[in-house]
């Protein structure tokens, strides 16, 4: 029985990921630019989980090697000549690399200090390329080289890419949900003084989540550099995009791992098909979003599978968990 | 040069204590709490240009109004989800800042506003010195008020109350503080000091709705320089940060003055996790 349904579950998956290969022969070049973006956002949300959904730590501030892979890609197409791909996996590299010397001491730092640590990185790093405008172009942005073929094979060519990079960034999640490290992330998230005690190395166990997550962000970075062939610090850095991030992750379930990656489709679609049409009230209607998610469903959607649904038993958690 | 450092010092000392009283007594980053001075500065806007009140006269009114809206929040959401976990407030509070801006927004658009009285541009001598009268009157308040929170924390009862379940909730909880309420007073008070800081910083300089994130980033770096949950630290890390903002762009030119702080208050939390004062409310 149990076996039967995960097949199920496992059968919905793939009927779902071919569904996505085929739909760029059906649909238009907007909607085609509008799941580029769902599929980034996923990735980006998905990237997140690993440090914040698995381990605890909540890195606001993650964006930054977003900006880290955009930036590296733009420099070494623009300035080396390199081509977009080695751009992207060496912004990838480098990002993971800046995840792991900041991580040496910042993941000492617990709850709020993390959390804090982290955008002032961001915020740092975000100034720093604004300043430095001999090499990176400062605030007037820098625009790449753009590709050498039509614009519709070029967008179906980036959603490809972004799907791909999607699919692995959910095998990723799964890998880790199910290997030793994720389970000594879980027990860290859970209580980090009692994971070090029953003989997990905590620090690298944290440095290696953040490093994967910081890798999967930098080239996603990348690949949106070359995507939009044009790049400024504040759309790269931007930090609403962690928090947009945030809220998807802990809508679908932090710390589960198609939850992240559900979140990111739901608030996206909804963003492109509802808010669209009222762009003053965009922003106000995501904040009510978060406010709402946070006190109604703060363990996720999918934490209400499962069970069975009653809106007496989510009243009794919201009162169980009130001061 | 140093007169304006203090000067700067203490408008910043003024941002960081409401926010550090709500961190230190509920483990909340109010990441709202710049957008609830940029309300504060509308208030005094208003009131000047419809009844044409002296902007230093509304600093009760908009004490009151912010006081109001941060008693409610924390009462009808944030109490259900202190106990929970940072991941909850911090996005919650995030939420909140994205309604009350654009709240603001569409209730007074993007323009920049200034409140400018008829004595915003006079001055005295003090040897050497140039101090404008507003920037003087606004640091003897920023100094009442901080000495008013300290009175307040240490006398009377509801403050006494305060610094109890700061230092165990549920100790507090035992011999009979009703928790929920004192965790709504002290969210009312941060940002009823929010409101004051909104008012003095109206009359220094312009401002639109966004202003905000600048003062949240402001607030961060204090808390951290100065150690949390600490009327005195919020003080020394507000001069500190002044002082050496006032220098730095001297030095450095004010190009990387962002920059430069984030990475101190980075290195801050590295090597001195407490703050220049540390610990919490005694």
């Amino acid at each position: 029985m149990q076996g039967e349904r995960k097949k199920g579950w496992w059968i919905l998956g793939v009927l779902v990921g071919l569904g996505f290969v085929v739909l760029p022969l059906f649909i238009e070049g907007y909607w085609i630019r509008v799941l580029t973006s769902i599929f980034m956002y996923a990735i980006i949300t998905a990237a997140l989980n690993i440090i914040a959904g698995y381990a605890g730590y909540a890195a606001f501030g993650n964006i930054v090697f977003f900006g880290v892979g955009a930036y590296t890609t733009a420099m070494l197409m623009l300035r080396v000549g390199f081509y977009w791909w080695t751009g992207a996996l060496i912004g990838g590299l480098l990002a993971a690399i800046y995840a792991i010397l900041l991580g040496i001491p910042i993941l000492r730092l617990r709850g709020h200090y993390f959390a804090i640590a982290t955008l002032g990185i961001n915020r740092a790093t975000e100034q720093i390329a604004l300043d430095w405008g001999s090499f990176t172009g400062g605030g007037k942005g820098i625009t790449l080289p753009l590709p050498k073929m039509e614009i519709q094979n070029f967008y179906a060519m980036i959603y490809f890419i972004m799907l791909g990079l999607l699919l692995v960034t959910i095998l990723v999640n799964y890998v880790i949900s199910r290997s030793r490290l994720g389970y000594a992330l879980r027990a860290i998230r859970d209580n980090e003084d009692a994971a070090e005690a029953s003989g997990i190395f905590a620090p690298r166990c944290k440095i290696v989540a953040w490093a994967i997550s910081a890798f999967i962000t930098g080239v996603t970075g990348g690949v949106f550099a070359y995507w939009f062939s044009f790049i400024e610090p504040a759309t790269v850095f931007d930090i609403m995009i962690a928090v947009k991030a945030f809220v998807m992750m802990m809508l679908g379930g932090a710390g589960t791992v198609l939850g992240p990656v559900i979140g990111a489709f739901l608030i996206e679609v909804i963003s492109e098909t509802v808010w669209g049409q009222f762009l003053t009230l965009h922003m106000l209607i995501l904040g009510i979003i978060m406010v709402g998610v946070v006190i109604l469903i703060p363990r996720g959607m999918l934490s209400l599978f499962g069970r069975k649904f009653s809106l007496a038993a989510l009243w009794r958690n919201i009162k169980n968990q009130a001061v | 040069m140093i007169a304006n450092g203090i000067f700067l010092g203490a408008i910043y000392a003024n941002i960081a204590v409401g926010f550090s009283l709500a961190w230190g007594v509920m483990d909340v980053i109010n990441v709202a709490h710049g957008t609830l001075i940029v309300i504060g500065a509308y208030v005094t806007f208003i009131l000047f240009k419809t009844v044409g009140l002296d902007p230093f006269v509304t600093i009760p009114f908009s004490m009151a109004l912010l006081f109001l809206i941060g008693y409610v929040a924390q009462k009808y959401l944030l109490n259900f989800v202190v106990k929970v976990g940072i991941f909850l407030s911090l996005v919650l509070t995030f939420g909140l800042d994205l309604v009350l801006i654009n709240g603001v927004l569409l209730t007074f658009t993007g323009d920049y506003r200034s409140v400018t009285p008829g004595y915003s541009g006079t001055f005295f001598q003090l040897g050497t010195l140039t101090i404008p009268y507003v920037r003087l009157a606004t640091l003897i308040i920023c100094i009442f008020l901080a000495a008013l929170l300290q009175l307040f924390m240490v006398k009377t009862r509801t403050g006494q109350a305060i610094r109890a379940t700061s230092q165990n909730r549920q100790a507090a909880e035992m011999i009979g503080v009703n928790v929920a309420k004192i965790y709504s007073i002290t969210l009312g008070i941060s940002a009823a000091l929010a409101g004051a800081c909104g008012s003095l910083i109206s009359i220094v300089q312009s401002f639109t709705p966004f202003e905000g994130g600048f003062f949240i980033m402001k607030a961060f770096i204090i808390c951290v320089l100065g150690g949390l949950g600490n009327i005195l630290g919020a003080v020394i890390g507000g001069l500190v940060l002044g002082l050496v903002e006032t220098l730095g762009a001297r030095v450095f030119g004010t190009g990387f003055q962002e920059a430069i702080s984030a990475i101190i208050m980075i290195l801050v939390l590295i090597f001195m996790p407490k703050g220049i004062v540390g610990s919490k409310y005694k």
